[in-house]
Order: C-alpha cells, then structure tokens, then sequence
C-alpha cells in the first residue's frame, strides 16, 4: 500500500487559499488523490496510455489540491507535491506527467511576480479549473549548449512578436496555455536575451504529433507560433535566464514524482504475482526487496532535497540532477523486472506492467534525459578556469 | 636517451626512489641536466648532486623495484561476474591502488573513474617545469589508456563520480551506475578558491590540464605575473615563474610567506632567495577582488583600496576535499573523507580512501611519501592479507625553491618558539620543543 510519506506537516493556510482550497492539509491531499489514483485513474490508465486526455481527471487532482501545494501560497509544500505526483504515477505515469507539466507551469506564474499571472488566472490554474503546460524543453537544452533556441522574439511597440515552431509541447489543446521561452534577436540576427511568456494555444497553430508508443494521452502537440505578440502581462520573465536559474532545480526535482511512482506501480506488480509465481521468480535479478529498500533510499533523498527547492548551490543542483538520473534509472530496472516478474501476463496488450516499461521509458528521455542529466553533472563539476588558449573556455 | 644495456658487470640498470617527492632515479638514463650521463650508476653519483625535482641529495633516495609485474588479465569485454574495485581519480593515488593491487592479484576486476583523461604525470613537477622550459608532453609519463591496458583495468576517463549508495555497493557516475566489491576513494582536493576571485581570470596549479593551460598562456612571451598565496606552491611557482622570465609579484596575506610552517629567520632565507631572482613580495596584502581591463590586463583589488594590475594571475590559496559525494552517502568527514589511521577505511563498509582526499585525526596531509604506503595498506585489506597497517608520520617536506631550499621535520606548532641551533651564511639550522621533546626542526 502507499508507504508512509515522509512530511512535515502544514496546517492549510487562510486567506487567499482558503478561498480555492478549504481543506489542504497534508493529509487531506495525500488521501484525496490516492483515492482518486487507485479509483478512477486505475481504470482508466489503459484507455489513457492509448489517446484519452484525461482532463476530468486532473481537474480533480486540482480540487483535491495534488496540482497547487507546492506554490509559495499553500505552503510551498513540494515534498507532499511529489508524493501526490508518485501516489497518480503509481496507477498511470502519463497523468503524473500532466501533472508535472501542469505543476511548473504554476510555478512560472507564481514566480514571474507578474500581477497578470499571479491573480485569478494562477488560481484558477492551481485549482484545475484550467490547464496548461511548459514548453521549456528546447530552451532548457539551449541554455545547458546542448542544442539552438528554437523560437524567436523581435521588440515590438509594447511588447515582442515571436515565431517559431517547436516539435512536441505537452498538456495543451484549444483553450490551454503553456509557458514558452524565446531567443530576442537584434541588429544582426545575434540574440541578445531571452524572453520568458505565458503562451496561449488560441493563438498558436496547434499541429498533430506522430505517434507515440505510449502515453498518448498527453495531449501532445507541434506548436507553431506567426508574429505572435507578447506583451506585459504575458510576460514571465524578461531576461528569462536568472529565472530559469531559480527554479531550474525545482523544475527538476518535481519530475522525480514520476519515476517513483512508476517504480512503486512495478513494485505492485511483482508483489501481485509474488504467491502463485515466487518459486521461480527468486532466480530473477531486481527482486521487490531489493528495488523497494532503493526506492525506499532514494524516495527519501528526493523529499529531502524537496525542503529547499530553491537552493541557488551548485551542489544542491548536482544533487538534484543525480536524483533526477537515479529515479529514471530505477524506475527502467523495476518496470523491466516486473515484467520479467509477471512473464506472459505482464506482456498482455491491457497489462500494466508492459504500459510501464513504456512510461518509464519515457521518464528515461523526457527533458532532462538521463543524457542530458550526465551531460549537466559533467558540466558543474569542471573547474572553471581563463579562456587561454589550452584551457577550457 | 638512455644508455644501452650496462656492460661493466654489475647488472641491469637499477632503479631509485626520491624518498620526498617520488622522484625515480634510472641509472640508464641517468640525469643529463644536473650532471649525470646516461648510464650513471647509483654508486657514482657525487655527494653533492641534488634531486632534480626537490633538491635532495642522494642519501634520501632508496633502491625502487618494480614489482614483478603479474600477468595481467586481458581486460574483460563481458560483463564481470564479480563487480570488482572500483577506484574513484586517477592521480597518484588511485594508480598506486591499482598497481599494489594488481601486483599481488591478475584478476580482480578493477576500474578506474576519473574526471580527467587519466594520464599520468608527477605533480610536483608543476611547480618547477617552466623554470625547465618542459612542455605538457614532457610531463606526461604514460597516457591512461596505456596504463589501464598495462595493469588489465579498466579506465572510464572524463568521468565524474557523482553519487554513492553504500548500503547497495554502488556508485553512480556521468557515465552510469557501477556496483563494486570494494570501492577506493582517491579523488583528491581542489583549489580552495575565495568567492571573491573570478574563477576564469586567475589559474589555479593543481593539475596537468590546469597547468598546461597555464604554459600555454606564459608561452607566448614574457608576463607580468602575480600569485596569490604564499604557500608552499605559491613560493614554488613564484621561483619557477621568475626563472622562465616572467615577472612575478607574490602576494601574502601575512607579513611573511608560509607562517605556519617556517620562523621568521627561515622565512627571511626564503625570501632573500626569491628576491635574488626578481621576485617581489607584498606580504600582509588581501586581494578582494579581480577584474578584466579594457587593456586586457586584469586589475586585483587589495584591502587597503589601492590595485595592482598583472597580466596573468594565479592563486595558489590552498586545497579543500571536496565533501558532496561522501557527505550524500553518510560518510564521515572531517576536513577531509574520515579514515582510520591504521586501516584507511572510511566509516563506510567496503570503502577505503586514501591520498589528498583524506584527513587521519581532522588533518589532511597532501604530500607524495605516504600515498605509496597507503595504498599498499588498501590493496592487502581488499585482497584479504594481513597487514601491518598504516603508520602515519609527517613526511619531510622540501620546500622546492633552489634560490633558498628548506627541508621541515616533524609537525610545527604554529606560534610556537623556534630556537636557533646554527645559523652562518650557508646555513640555518632550528628546532623547536615541546616538553622537552624536538616536535620539529629545520635546515634553510
Ligand atoms: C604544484 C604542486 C607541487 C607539489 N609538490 C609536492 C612535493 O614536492 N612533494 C610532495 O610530497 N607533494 C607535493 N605536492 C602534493 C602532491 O602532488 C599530492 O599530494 C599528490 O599528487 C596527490 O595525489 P592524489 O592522487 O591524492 O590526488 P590528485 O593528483 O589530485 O588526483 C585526484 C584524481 O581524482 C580525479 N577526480 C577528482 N574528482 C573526481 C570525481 N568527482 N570523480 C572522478 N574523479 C575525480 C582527478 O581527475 C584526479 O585524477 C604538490 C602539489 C602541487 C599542486
């Protein structure tokens, strides 16, 4: 059953948050969404990992608080955030990545400081009454070098006119917002910032995906963006850099919810066949001892790390990605074991165990992927020295 | 370069050790620069030769055999069965782990993960090879790659320990998750640079790269240089730098250099040496803070709010154990990774370390003598052989400046009274006591 979550408890705040969530404590929340994760969501996982967005769904993930507690305004509770995170990925990893997506996305508009973004419009998002995603992916490999900024802002009077098209940008449809980062180009075609904004699908064009091999339902889209205007009260942050810098290791981190749940969900399924098929899966390697007391360790890592998300240390964010790297790396090795665990059953088209190799194949290389987590660990622990001609720039 | 085999009878070349800084004497090779033709037999060398690198004379060397080398297994493309030792760097300590290891046993499995290429080099010899006009490959002995294959290891070069699991044997690195049997620290210090330098205007010497991106920039033509700190390295480089023709400026934050280690008399020595070879010294001086001129150059602004402008800097401020990775595993750690001082193993179960990481007692000690002894403590424990264990000592230290050299013995209490025991123009002699007893002495 879900294990016991390590948290400091909060009482739930007044005021502004009373007004949206009456009842947010600890317990509250963590009980409301594992019961919608083993009620509704468990039924629907199949129909989900084949194309069904499940938006109700997350609307009551919204109203039990699972979408909103992390913010500054309820506490800025991230430790109880990604154990709701795990407790959905438990039964359906593809909903505890819309919740990710839908969680920094509220995180951008409570730290943008902008009045446009922080009023009803955060409430309304916080509290699932409306949706939105991040569209951060090629930007956040941009800013680590690893690959060119794909959208372009121009000034404008009043604001910036942006175009571009970037290929997959999660949790967004018709009528859904995402936040987005664009290179602002000047004399010369250089870039000489960039602009950080909240992005509104209606004025985007929306381009299907191909498919995908699992996770469908996403609601995955090509985003292409025609002298899309930006103006102030779109705008999250502007240079966007220093405010990618704050909130890089919370954006991280909340991914971890994901990976844990994933491999909490293979767990089950190799306790399930544990009885009938014990005898002979104790000659597999991976057993649920062995990956439980890991989950066990690294769960507990991750709500550590979970108490400061805004360390600005570079420790702090090398210990991050390293989570980060080890929760995609367990959550690969125990959805392949409870595979192995279950055999033929496990391999059955309405399995989950063969849906989660898929979702944790997905927590492997969604943004940052275990490669681009290496590649950044690498990266923070040179020794910067001078640009001399044998030295590293 | 070397003489060809020796035909006056006494055997094959032999071998000797620079007891101080690790220095191998080959009598084949013998050491042109300071006198001795290839084919110079340990016996024939004159009293008064000095080491090459710290300036010691012959009665501190001792013979150095190469161990019998084992045949090495061929390295294993298969997985391994047994996940083997893993050793974490890949200077002097983690190949010297290696070595005694792989001495005594073909085939344990052993990796090395190193956050350099691997190669290797003898770091003392930084802080005297542009006075030597030596180059980066001249102080490269033997790539990685050779070494891993010579002693049947596996080498996983520009990679990055970054997490460890002790409980589960397993350690995760910018290029996967490896289990081991046993796992071996030896991934050093690193310059302990103040916040308020700019890491990528002032070089720091602790590594090959580090310096050849340095030799690189002196390369080009005669600087004005200023290092900070006035250390043991910091007084090395000073000399080297000078002796290559640069002009050098070292900066102290105390009245005198190295003031924990050396008396005023002694340090008076020092830096009569150094100004003999243009080294100017600004002692009781704070750097605050670098800056890039327009000029190019770069401004260093002192406490007192006057500036000084070099065109190359260097802070020479001293090393710290790095505490990320062992503090996330529950390791203890002190100053450095916390080991027994007979044993060498950390508070953690199956995991050793040894070198410029460790500190015995809360004291690191960062010098080549003991590494060697070290390491052959941890390759016995791994292998399962009783062991006399480490005994810790304080190495001699030289320092290697040839304008003055010192030779410290023992642990000095700084503050503490140094008694003279000879002082003439060639030579000072102190000592100091406590309780009665010599705690340390020195010759200058
Ligand atoms: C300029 C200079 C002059 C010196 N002169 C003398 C002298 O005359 N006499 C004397 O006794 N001593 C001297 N020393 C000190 C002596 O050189 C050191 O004590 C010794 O070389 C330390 O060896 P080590 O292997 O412990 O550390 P290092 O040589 O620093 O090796 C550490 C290794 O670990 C790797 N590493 C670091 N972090 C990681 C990580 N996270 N993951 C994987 N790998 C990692 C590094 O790449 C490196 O390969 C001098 C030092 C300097 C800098």
């Amino acid at each position: 059953m879900a294990s016991a979550p390590a948290l400091r408890l909060v009482e739930a705040p007044i005021g502004a948050a009373s007004a949206v969530g009456p009842d947010w404590t600890d317990e509250a929340v963590l009980a409301r969404t594992t019961a919608i994760a083993e009620g509704p969501l468990s039924t629907a996982a199949t129909s989900i990992d084949h194309g069904d967005y499940p938006l109700d769904i997350m609307g009551q993930l919204g109203a039990a608080g699972a979408l909103g507690v992390h913010l500054d305004r309820h506490g800025g509770r991230f430790g109880l955030s990604l154990a709701a995170m795990q407790a959905a990925s438990r039964a359906c990893g593809a909903t505890g990545f819309l919740m990710w997506c839908h969680d920094v996305c509220g995180l951008y508009l409570e730290q943008s400081g902008n009045p446009a973004l922080t009023g009803a419009v955060l409430d309304d998002h916080l509290t699932g009454r409306t949706f939105g995603g991040t569209a951060l992916s090629n930007p956040m490999k941009a800013f680590a070098g690893i690959e060119p900024i794909l959208l372009r802002a121009r000034r404008v009077p009043g604001g910036y006119r942006v175009s571009g098209m970037l290929p997959w940008v999660s949790h967004i449809g018709p009528g859904q917002y995402c936040g987005a980062i664009a290179g602002v180009v000047g004399a010369g075609e250089a870039i000489s910032h960039e602009i950080m904004f909240l992005l509104a699908c209606d004025r985007a064009e929306l381009r299907p995906c191909p498919q995908f091999s699992g996770m469908e339902g996403t609601s995955t889209w090509g985003l292409r963006l025609d002298e899309y205007f930006v103006g102030q009260d779109d705008l999250i942050a502007d240079p966007a850099r220093p405010f990618i810098g704050r909130i890089r290791a919370a954006f991280i981190l909340l991914q971890c919810g994901m990976g844990l749940g994933v491999t909490e969900g293979s767990l089950d399924s190799m306790h399930a066949v544990e009885e009938p098929l014990g005898h002979v899966n104790q000659f597999l390697h991976d057993r649920p001892d062995a990956i439980a007391a890991e989950l066990a360790e690294l769960r507990a890592r991750v709500i550590r790390l979970a108490e400061t998300p805004f360390e600005g240390a570079t420790d702090y964010l090398i210990d991050v990605l390293d989570a980060r790297a080890q929760v995609a790396e367990l959550a690969l090795r125990a959805s392949q074991s409870a595979l192995l665990h279950q055999g033929a059953r496990g391999y059955l088209m309405s399995a989950a165990p063969q849906r989660r190799i898929r979702e944790a194949h997905f927590v492997a290389i969604v943004t940052p992927a275990i490669k681009h987590l290496r590649w950044e660990m690498a990266r923070l622990s040179q020794d910067i020295l001078p640009a001399a001609t044998g030295g590293r720039a | 370069m070397s003489a060809p085999e020796p035909t006056d009878g006494l055997g094959s070349w032999k071998q000797f050790l620079c007891r101080a800084c690790g220095l191998i004497y080959d009598e084949g090779e013998g050491d042109p620069d300071g006198g001795l033709p290839p084919g110079t037999r340990f016996a024939d060398i004159p009293d008064d030769w000095a080491c090459p690198i710290c300036g010691v004379t012959k009665a501190d060397f001792e013979p150095y055999q190469r161990r019998t080398r084992v045949a090495a297994a061929p390295v294993a493309i298969a997985p391994q069965r047994r996940p083997g030792v893993v050793i974490v760097g890949a200077g002097l300590a983690g190949w010297s782990t290696a070595e005694a290891i792989r001495a005594e046993d073909a085939t344990i499995p052993i990796t090395l993960v190193t956050a350099c290429d691997g190669d290797l080099y003898h770091k003392p010899e930084l802080s005297i090879a542009l006075g030597r006009g030596l180059s980066p490959a001249d102080l490269r002995r033997e790539t990685g790659v050779e070494a891993a294959s010579r002693l049947g290891a596996r080498l996983m070069s520009e990679t990055f320990a970054i997490g460890l699991s002790p409980e589960r044997h397993s350690l995760r690195t910018t290029r996967g998750t490896l289990p081991y049997t046993h796992l071996v620290l030896a991934h050093g210090a690193r310059p302990a640079l103040p916040a308020c330098l700019d890491p990528s205007l002032c070089w720091r010497v602790n590594d090959l790269a580090a310096w050849s991106g340095l030799h690189a920039e002196l390369a080009q033509k005669p600087r004005n240089v200023a290092i900070i700190g006035a250390g043991l390295v910091g007084c090395e480089l000073a000399e080297d730098l000078a002796r290559a023709g640069h002009t050098v400026t070292l900066i102290g934050a105390e009245a005198r250099p190295l003031p924990e280690l050396l008396p005023e008399q002694a340090a008076r020595r020092l830096l009569a040496g150094l100004g003999g070879l243009g080294v100017s010294f600004l002692g009781g001086t704070l750097v605050n803070g670098l800056a890039r001129r327009k000029e190019g150059d770069i401004a260093l602004a002192l406490a007192d709010g006057t500036s000084l402008v070099a065109e190359t800097v260097i802070a020479a401020t001293g090393l710290a154990t790095p505490s990320r990775l062992v503090r996330g595993a529950g390791i203890a750690f002190d100053k450095g990774i916390a080991v027994d001082p007979a044993t060498l193993r950390t508070s953690a179960p199956d995991i050793f370390a040894l070198g410029d990481c460790i500190s015995i007692a809360g004291s690191p000690c960062r010098y080549i003598e003991p590494v060697a002894r070290q390491a052959q403590v941890i390759a016995r424990a791994i292998l399962g052989w009783e062991s006399p264990g480490y005994a810790h000592a304080a190495p001699v230290i030289r320092l290697k400046t040839r304008s003055a050299p010192i030779e410290l013995h023992g642990v000095p209490v700084a503050g503490a009274p140094w008694h003279v025991t000879e002082e003439s123009e060639r030579r000072l002699a102190m000592e100091q006591r406590q309780g009665g007893e010599v705690v340390a002495w020195l010759a200058a």
